[in-house]
């Protein structure tokens, strides 16, 4: 009697077994498993924002080689561009200007300081960058990349951008 | 499911055949690679950033990029993966068509096994031309743009420059020998679109090589060749590389005789799978150097 119970109950407990088992492989324990997850799911926010600007309009407002250093081109993706600063065959920095519709946070550094180059409100910004905020919308950064390059250096090298020019863009 | 952009990074094996044989060329680029892995890691020696709330921001904002199909890191992805896989098979390919060459017992081998030598003329020059279509997807300069490629090129640096110092030791210099620049040329010259279209590596990747049909993509592979024979000869020449150099290298860990390089070639090509793991770390640092430029 209860050998026969055990004989129905026994498949449904397995395939119970087996799908517990499967789930938990499965399962990312990684901290960025959430971001992965809102990332991919149906509906999600897309990377960048549809009405961004299209990176090759920054490449014209961006410094040109000077003073022994090469601006080199690096990247330039929708709402992105970026070049590498090289000295010496080199890189000691690189210059940026992104779109802020896709990162809307990226303002609150700015929001938050009371400093200001060229007259844009500006701000320390993550790995070894200071950044402007232009007309709300572009933010212009220069990243150090090597111990040689400071604070001063990457205050000199936004001011080399044509800042009045992003200004305008539209 | 396929694995997510940290997995892949944090993934990236420390040892092992690949590494081993990417650590033998630092005498071509010295300094040049550390076989960084970890994806925090990666970003914090890319940025430099070490606070782990900004290390997790920046993280979360490469994760976005990634995951967003049309930003294009996934096709480059697939095509440093793809151009690996296939080339494994061609090696085993290769393999065969060298023992058919030895024992004249299994010589109808020859009937149907490609010419080893002109197999690995095409695989080379379609593993340079996925290194340009990828790198267009990486980092957007638009894929007819060779001139942009070749400026970009001379200021390749880390795992990217590792990455060509592999291809051009193990798809030139071992299996094709010193004037493989040359052979590639010469035979690209004379190729028909159909030999073109029963190469492994090329089927792999065929669809995301510019050209249209065949006959285009052949123009396009014949002319990025061409236009960056330049550059790898000068690589060739002002590092002084040999196959005997690299094999000296090589050495330590893969027992070689001189007149065995080609089968060293295909031994590389069927136990390493280079391009994939600096394709990884190459699109982690571009994916990573966005983000932190984005937050």
């Amino acid at each position: 009697m209860i050998f026969r119970r055990l004989r129905r109950i026994l498949p449904a407990f397995l395939l119970a077994v087996l799908l517990l088992v499967t789930s938990c492989r499965a399962q990312d324990t990684s901290p960025y498993a959430k971001t992965q997850q809102e990332s991919t799911q149906r509906g999600a926010t897309p990377a960048v924002a549809k009405n961004a600007q299209q990176g090759g309009n920054f490449n014209k407002f961006f410094p040109k080689s000077a003073d022994g250093y090469q601006v080199v081109a690096a990247q330039e993706k929708k709402g992105f561009a970026e070049y590498k600063l090289n000295k010496g065959g080199k890189n000691v920095a690189v210059l940026s200007i992104n779109d802020i519709t896709s990162t809307p946070t990226a303002k609150d550094k700015y929001q938050k300081s009371t400093e200001k180059i060229a007259g844009y409100p500006a701000a320390e910004a993550p790995g070894k960058g200071t950044g402007i905020l232009v007309n709300n919308r572009y933010q212009v950064k220069v990243a150090s990349r090597d111990d040689s390059f400071t604070k001063n250096d990457r205050v000199a090298w936004l001011q080399k951008f044509n800042l009045s020019g992003l200004a305008q863009l539209k | 499911m396929s694995k997510t952009i940290y997995q892949l990074v944090d993934e990236l094996p420390t040892g092992g055949l690949t590494v081993m044989s990417l650590r033998a060329l630092d005498f071509a680029v010295p300094g040049e690679w550390q076989n960084l892995v970890g994806f925090d890691n990666t970003i914090r020696a890319v940025t430099g950033e070490t606070d782990p709330d900004l290390v997790r921001q920046i993280g979360e904002r490469a994760i976005y990029l990634y995951n967003d199909k049309s930003q294009g890191y996934q096709t480059a992805l697939w095509l440093y993966q793809t151009v690996d896989s296939a080339s494994s098979a061609l090696g085993a390919a290769a393999l065969a068509n060298k023992v058919g060459e030895k024992i004249p017992l299994l010589g109808f081998l020859g009937n149907i096994t490609p010419k080893a030598d002109k197999a690995q003329t095409i695989d080379l020059a379609v593993k340079l031309v996925v290194e340009l279509v990828a790198f267009c997807q990486i980092n957007g300069i638009p894929g007819d743009s060779i001139g942009d490629f070749l400026g970009a090129l001379g200021d390749y640096s880390g795992e990217s420059l590792m990455r060509m110092a592999a291809l051009v030791c193990f798809d030139g210099l071992i299996p094709l020998g010193p004037d493989f620049i040359q052979m590639v040329l010469s035979r690209f010259s004379n190729m028909n679109p159909q030999e073109l279209e029963q190469n492994q590596t090329f089927k792999g990747v065929n669809d995301l090589i510019p050209g249209g049909n065949s006959a285009g993509k052949l123009g396009f592979i014949n002319q990025s060749f061409g236009s960056v024979s330049g550059w790898m000869s000068d690589f060739v020449n002002s590092r002084g590389l040999t196959p005997q150099n690299v094999v000296h290298n090589l050495s330590s860990f893969i027992d070689v005789a001189d007149d065995k390089l080609d089968y060293l070639g295909a031994f590389l090509d069927v136990s390493t799978n280079y391009y994939e793991h600096t394709g990884i770390q190459t699109l982690a640092r571009r994916l990573i150097e966005r983000a932190v430029a984005e937050i």
